[in-house]
Order: C-alpha cells, then structure tokens, then sequence
C-alpha cells in the first residue's frame, strides 16, 4: 500500500485473492469502498443517468464477489479486470434496452498457462500504460477520452467540437501513435 | 496462416471501451480469436480503461449500498471455487461449415446464418443476425475467383474479415485471418485472387447507411 492509503495495484489484487480464497469481507469492504464510487463516476461519464450508473456499479461489484477466482492477474491488473467487467455489464444493459434480447457475457479466450513471466509482463504493461497516459498532450487527452466515453463516431465527435473530421482523426491518431511508441519502449 | 492486416489502434480502443456497434465488433471478435498480436494489443487498451478507471474522482454511492451488497451476496447461491471452462455457444442447429468447406468461425456460431443469395458480378451474400442485436446487420460475401468489383467508396467505415479465399486491392492482398478497414476517404477495388473463391465477413458501421459498396450490393436484399 500507498502512504496515502489508497491500494496500489498489488494491494488490489491481494485483495481480489482474499475474496476469492477465504471469501474474505473486510478485503471486500476495501474493494467496494475503493472502486464503487469510481465505477459509479466511470459509468455517469459514459452516459448512464445517475440511478443507472450506481445500479450498474452494484452490479459490477456484485460479480466481483462471485467472480473473484476467474481474475488472473496474468491477464490484467485488478483495475483493468474490474472494467472490463463493467464495460461488459454496460453494453450488456444497453442491449437489453435497445433489444428485448439478453446479452452475452463476452469472456476472453483462454489464454496459455499462467507464469510469473506473464504476472510480471502484465503488471510492467500496466505501468507503462500509466506512464504513457501522462505525456499525452491536452488535445489528445481530450480525444482519447472521448473515443473512451462515447460511443460516437470521429465525424460525430467533429461536429460537437466544431473541428474539421481530418482534424480530429488526426489528433486520435496522434494520441494513439503516441501511445503506441510509448507502450512499446520505442521513445 | 500469417496475418498480416490488422486492426487499428482506433478500432481497438473502441473495443476495448466498448464503444464499437454491435457488428464491427463482432468482425473484429472474428479477428481477436485468430489473432495473438491482436489480442495483446487490446489488453493494452483494456488497460487504459483500467487506468481510466482509477484516475476517476469518486461519485458516492448511496449510504445503505454496501449493506445492500452483502445482503445480495448472501441470497447468492455459492460461487465457483474454480474458473469455468470455456462455455460452448454453439446453437445445436447452426451450420459449422461454409461452402468449400472453411469452418464457421467460432465467434458467429451463436449467429443465425441466412441462406445465400445470388446478388450478381459473380457475388453471394448471406445475412448474418446476431442474438445481442437484432438491428445490427452482418453479411458474409462470396465472391468468384477472379471477380472483379468495381471501384469504390465508403459512406462509414467498412470492416472486412477474410474467413477463406484471398483479395487483393490498391492497399494490399488480404488473405485468411487478415482483417481489412476501408473508412470513408478511401476508394478501392478489391479483385479475388485466381486461385479461388473468397469468403469474408463484412460490417459497416452505422446499419442505416448503407451506401458503400457491399451495401448498394446487398441493399436490396436486406430489410431495413
Ligand atoms: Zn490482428
Ligand atoms: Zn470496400
């Protein structure tokens, strides 16, 4: 842990462990208290009304007690897995909306044996995708945000800047660019 | 199989966000199960999601919804000790090849596949249905060895997976497993390769808009 008392990467997964493992409350507590006021935040940012927001961060939390033996941390960091859990149950409550149908749980391939390797690979690739979030100019801060957020198209988001499309296709290629030489160590 | 056309930075963060309609994600889950490079690619972005996530200021949760929690995990019945196998979506009735003998990729077998139609300049088409969205409109094309189509723009962008057979256009040769993106600047024309036909799978983004090329083809063939 942190001297300020939030849970660092590690301190996250060891408790995702603990949940898993001994079914641990006090390590969910922490968790709850840790992520579910930031999925609410991340889930209203991506355009669920309030209600909506936190009824879909509950249910988030929710599946990461039920769900807490499937994180490997291989795979993901503890907040990666998170969201992609509350990507999935968002689209997946959007679908139910826009379409009486229900939606799939799209769980990833099975990948190859976990190792120590790949724990320190996947915890080193967390890291540099922090670091790389923080050169980013404004500008592409602001495009990637959108392109995160929103679920509009570059001509979409165009016309609500008022900038021209090439415009903005270029700052999200810029940013993406960016971020590509920078997760890859080539800068 | 080598891979040599991937998807796009754009497209991948747009996954990973969750943000790709309903058709072009599925074209690029198409891509993801054939693909490593791909794949670890989008863990890159599913970790900006992850980054995003905690740089999030906090939005208060109501004051009883903890205790909500625990009350629902302890109507839960047990959870799985062990992490599940890998489920089977196959629907029991759902094809498992396609013509010339190219199995069905894994990732359309919960789709309802539409018979072909014969739309013309040596081209078959089938609709594919997907069970999350009804509206959404995915369409497998077959195309002769050989054919030609003519020159071409697109009004959206334009996902195509290549499942069997090989193109070829102005951009490069698009072989199996190769996912091309054409957005709207583009003009191409893609030509089979002689060796044999072509199957693909093909979404455009935005399913009213279907004034691309696959789209003035299979327009009116589709109910919209
Ligand atoms: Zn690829
Ligand atoms: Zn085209």
């Amino acid at each position: 842990m942190k001297d300020d008392g939030v849970p660092d990467g590690a301190e996250l997964a060891r408790l995702i462990d603990k949940v898993a493992t001994e079914r641990d409350r006090q390590a969910y507590a922490r968790l709850y208290s840790y992520f579910a006021p930031r999925l609410n935040a991340f889930l209203r940012k991506s355009g669920l009304p309030p209600n909506t927001s936190e009824e879909i961060a509950q249910e988030v939390m929710l599946s990461v007690w039920r769900k807490a033996s499937y994180f490997d941390p291989t795979r993901a960091g503890a907040a990666t897995w998170i969201f992609t859990i509350a990507r999935n149950l968002r689209i997946d409550h959007l679908r139910r909306i826009r379409t009486a149908a229900a939606g799939e749980d799209e769980q990833g391939e099975v990948e190859t044996a976990p190792s120590g390797e790949t724990l320190l690979l996947t915890a080193e690739r967390e890291a540099r995708v922090r670091e790389a979030l923080k050169t980013l100019s404004d500008e592409q801060a602001t495009v990637l945000r959108l392109s995160f957020f929103s679920e509009k198209a570059h001509s979409e988001i165009a016309r609500e800047l008022g900038l021209p499309l090439g415009t903005v296709k270029s700052r999200v290629r810029l940013a993406l660019g960016r971020l590509r030489v920078l997760l890859e160590g080539q800068s | 199989m080598t891979i040599r056309h991937h998807a796009t930075d754009e497209t991948l963060m747009r996954y990973a966000a969750g943000q790709l309609p309903a058709g072009p994600a599925r074209v690029l889950a198409v891509h993801l199960a054939g693909c490593p490079c791909c794949r670890s690619r989008l863990g890159e972005f599913e970790a900006v999601g992850g980054a995003l996530l905690e740089a999030m200021p906090p939005a208060p949760m109501a004051p009883d919804a903890f205790a909500a929690a625990l009350r629902a995990i302890d109507a839960q019945p047990q959870p799985l000790a062990t992490a599940p196998l890998a489920r089977a979506r196959t629907k029991p009735d759902a094809p498992v090849t396609l013509p010339g003998g190219a199995p069905l990729p894994a990732a359309l077998r919960d789709c309802e596949i539409g018979p072909w139609r014969w739309i013309g300049l040596g081209v078959r088409a089938s609709t594919v249905r997907l069970p999350e969205d009804r509206q959404a409109r995915l369409t497998l094309l077959r195309v002769g060895p050989g054919r030609k189509l003519p020159e071409h723009g697109h009004v959206g962008t334009e996902f195509t997976q290549v499942i069997s057979g090989s193109f070829s256009d102005g951009y490069g040769r698009y072989g199996p497993g190769d996912l091309s993106e054409m957005d709207q600047e583009i003009e191409h024309q893609p030509i089979v390769d002689p060796e044999g036909e072509c199957i693909c799978l093909a979404a455009l983004e935005g399913s009213m808009r279907l004034n691309g090329f696959f789209g003035r083809l299979v327009q009116p063939f589709v109910r919209l």
